[in-house]
């Protein structure tokens, strides 16, 4: 069925207005653009550890012995451990590579800034709880080590390698 | 009478249709949407930061002075994203731009200036963070932003 005069008229003003404005006019005023994507941040679960000291020596020597006790003890409190972690419900917990040492090693953590120090502990080979409730947190502590030995325990040397693990508390 | 209301309608829409395309076309994001992974972090201070610069923007020019907005909605948001445009071919980059979730337009880019080239591109750098307290992605699930460009007579 042909056009009539009239339906052609509208067709030529439409098409008109669809090439002088088609390309120009924003959908709102004064916005001329718009585009948007997705970016996703995905944070993995990070624990980390470290020692600010590598290597501890506690002496035992003339100074540290007090005539007529069998105790000696000698301190030490020059390193930090510092540590981060993400995950919650976390403690950190410490143990010794010397599954039979012949002189004593006591550990604690001192002025914690983040988490509860536990009580003073005997190294072991079994891992035992030095720090609690540090999940989510970043912080640093002292520690204090304690050698102990008896005079009738005679002379020698423990070598500990003293490892410190994160772990779900 | 019948004709006329069809073809009205129709020619309507189709300007509807290429008005609405046109506009969207004159802003365009390339290199899809990217993931930001953060791994690493120093005992005793905060995870590091990490930073993607795949995107880019390519707009063309008006016959106005405008600048890009940017926008975000990102529910639930619980880790930190900034935007910065770096290798701007035109315009002047704003200062980086943290997005948060609902927050009002910010300026991207300004003072776009008329004329040549016909297309004018930036890189979009985004920079993720996060702290220790504010936990993992495992536990908490991820952020997912919707990061809108808008380009505005200014």
């Amino acid at each position: 069925m042909p056009l009539s005069p009239k339906q052609r008229a509208i067709i030529i003003l439409a098409a008109v207005l669809l090439a002088t404005t088609g390309t120009t006019v924003p959908v709102r005023s004064q916005v001329f653009g718009i585009d948007a994507h997705t970016v996703t941040v995905q944070v993995a679960q990070i624990t980390v550890v470290d020692l600010t000291v590598g290597a501890v020596g506690l002496n035992m020597t003339n100074g540290t012995i007090i005539a007529g006790q069998d105790m000696m003890t000698v301190q030490d409190q020059s390193s930090q451990l510092r540590w981060g972690t993400n995950s919650s419900g976390r403690k950190i917990t410490a143990s010794t590579s010397l599954a039979a040492p012949q002189f004593q090693l006591r550990l604690q953590a001192v002025n914690p800034t983040r988490g509860t120090a536990a009580s003073e502990i005997t190294l072991s080979s079994v891992p035992q709880d030095l720090l609690l409730n540090v999940g989510r947190t970043s912080g640093s502590c002292f520690l204090r080590y304690t050698g102990v030995a008896l005079a009738s325990q005679g002379v020698g040397t423990d070598n500990h390698v003293i490892t410190f693990t994160v772990q779900a508390q | 009478m019948r004709h006329n209301l069809v073809i009205v309608v129709l020619l309507v829409g189709l300007l509807l249709i290429v008005t609405a395309h046109s506009a969207m076309g004159q802003i365009t994001i390339n290199g899809g949407n990217p993931l930001l992974t953060v791994t690493t972090g120093i005992p005793g201070q905060e995870p590091a930061a990490v930073t993607n610069t795949t995107c880019s923007l390519r707009w063309r020019r008006e016959n106005v002075i405008t600048k890009i907005t940017v926008s975000t909605v990102c529910p639930n948001q619980r880790f930190s994203l900034r935007v910065l445009a770096t290798n701007v071919s035109h315009g002047i980059a704003a200062p980086e731009v943290p997005l948060t979730n609902g927050m009002p337009a910010a300026n991207f880019i300004t003072s776009i200036p008329t004329g040549n080239p016909r297309n004018k591109t930036c890189t979009l750098r985004y920079t993720a963070s996060a702290t220790f307290s504010q936990g993992n992605s495992v536990e908490l699930g991820n952020d997912s932003y919707t990061v809108t460009y808008t380009i505005v007579q200014q």
